[in-house]
């Protein structure tokens, strides 16, 4: 017994050495994947706060191009806006009567809402990249739900605290958005390669499909995280290799992940419905 | 020995500080990252007690898994940087033995026993770094040349540090 412990006095910075590096292992296993949720990360309330304050000094220093961004959104939404209001005064049909006028199918009254949150920690240059924001619980957001920005699909909330939230951004080596080619409706899997931020890859477009530079890629809205048709890209290389039955395909994203400064977070009122019609079905989806 | 701690946690925090407000920002060329909170480590005391900074090392590493949302890789680089570092430091033992004054410091210890106990420890952290955070060996090149290329802007961010706040006249003491 005695030699025992001798031998671990002995050896003691070893043994340490060896407990703490299966301590990181195991938080590593445990936290870091795609889904996992830390409970220390940096949506908690401590170091959100520090985040915070960071943001609040580095934040004065992009204010033009915040503004810039920001104004353009506005201009984009006026425009859409007058065209619904030109349609509403050339449409007769709600003047008709309620008899005759059939209202359109209820998928249609959009089930999304929005809820607008500032980026107070960002990353585009890891393996791994996540972005904090400064809205949480408190405000509606839960786990899972998509993130967007005013042109294009940004990522998905990991986790929440009651004022932040952490999101898992497109830039992430795990993270697959369902995706489709806008003109004809091919669905193929948007995947992060790492190294340029400005650029991912569409897989799964099989060999028949005709897909050109240029081309749109929006989200399938095939899952309940984000609605259809949101901008992911658009594509800047197709090749055709010798032994795939699909195309690589090299998508231009549509966002500038280093200057996001605002973005809004998805919440699908009717996602729970949907979730559990499709778990009973026996319908496996993945993401 | 209490006045060692006072004066180690104060840097800890600042180290860490440092890492997360400024050098998260500071990316060259998407390749050249800067883990400058290890610096810490490198610049305590030449005689140690191991344990202590094996644990040093986890809560420094820990401190920045927690802001980079990168939980346990940091943590696993710098618990294994704190214990080679006492391999290291025996490693390049003077001919005569270390002197009771000695501290890990450019003045005083020369340029090349320096660059010889930094880039050892600095590339060792950010190879285990890297490659934790890929996992695979696919695109190890590149894993590798990010590793050379952020030890060696880490490298010099830490000399500049021993220059600035490492004065001679304090070596001459």
């Amino acid at each position: 017994m005695r030699n025992l412990f001798a031998f671990i006095y002995r050896f003691r910075a070893f043994l340490v050495f060896v407990l703490l590096e299966s301590l990181c292992v195991y938080l590593i296993v445990r936290y870091n994947t795609y889904q996992g949720a830390a409970f220390f990360n940096s949506a908690s309330r401590y170091i959100g706060q520090v985040l915070e304050f960071k943001s609040d000094i580095t934040d004065y220093f992009r204010l033009t191009s915040v503004n810039s961004t920001l104004a353009s959104e506005n201009a984009e939404l006026r425009k859409e806006l007058l065209q619904f209001k030109l349609a509403a005064q050339a449409d007769s049909a709600s003047r008709l009567d309620t008899a005759i006028y059939a209202p359109s199918d209820t998928a249609r009254v959009a089930p999304y809402l929005l809820h607008a949150g500032r980026v107070i920690h960002n990353s585009v240059r890891r393996t791994n990249n996540y972005m904090t924001l400064s809205i949480g619980s408190a405000d509606g957001v839960q786990p899972g739900m998509g993130v967007i920005a005013s042109n294009g699909a940004v990522g998905r909330v990991k986790t929440v605290s009651e004022h932040y939230a952490t999101v898992t951004s497109l830039l992430h080596s795990q993270m697959l958005m369902s995706a489709k080619i806008k003109k004809d409706n091919t669905f193929g899997t948007i995947k992060w390669q790492g190294g340029d931020y400005r650029t991912a890859l569409l897989d799964y477009v099989p060999l028949h499909i005709k897909p050109v530079k240029g081309d749109t890629i929006v989200t399938s809205g095939f899952n309940t995280v984000f609605p259809e048709g949101i901008m992911i890209g658009t594509i800047s290389g197709v090749a055709k290799e010798q032994d795939k039955s699909f195309y690589t395909i090299k998508v231009k994203l549509a966002v500038d992940f280093a200057q996001l400064s605002y973005v809004y977070v998805v919440e699908n009122t009717r996602k729970a419905e949907r979730d559990t019609l499709e778990l009973n079905a026996g319908i496996q989806t993945d993401e | 020995m209490n006045r060692f701690g006072i004066k180690h946690i104060a840097q800890l925090i600042i180290f860490v500080a440092l890492q997360i407000l400024l050098m998260d920002n500071l990316v060259l060329f998407s390749t050249g990252f800067c883990f400058v909170y290890i610096a810490f480590l490198l610049f305590l005391p030449i005689e140690m007690n191991r344990i202590l900074l094996l644990f040093l090392g986890f809560t420094a590493g820990f401190a920045v898994d927690v802001f980079y949302d990168t939980m346990g890789i940091h943590a696993a680089a710098t618990v294994l940087l704190a214990y080679l570092r006492p391999l290291v430091l025996n490693l390049l033992t003077p001919r005569d033995g270390y002197d009771t004054n000695d501290s890990v410091n450019l003045h005083v210890m020369g340029w090349r026993w320096f660059l010889a106990y930094a880039l050892i420890l600095i590339l060792t952290h950010h190879a285990a770094v890297f490659f934790l955070e890929t996992i695979s060996l696919q695109e190890a090149w590149y894993t590798g040349i990010k590793t050379l290329f952020s030890a060696f802007f880490t490298g010099v961010v830490m000399i500049i540090l021993q220059l600035l706040f490492f004065s001679v006249k304090r070596a001459n003491r």
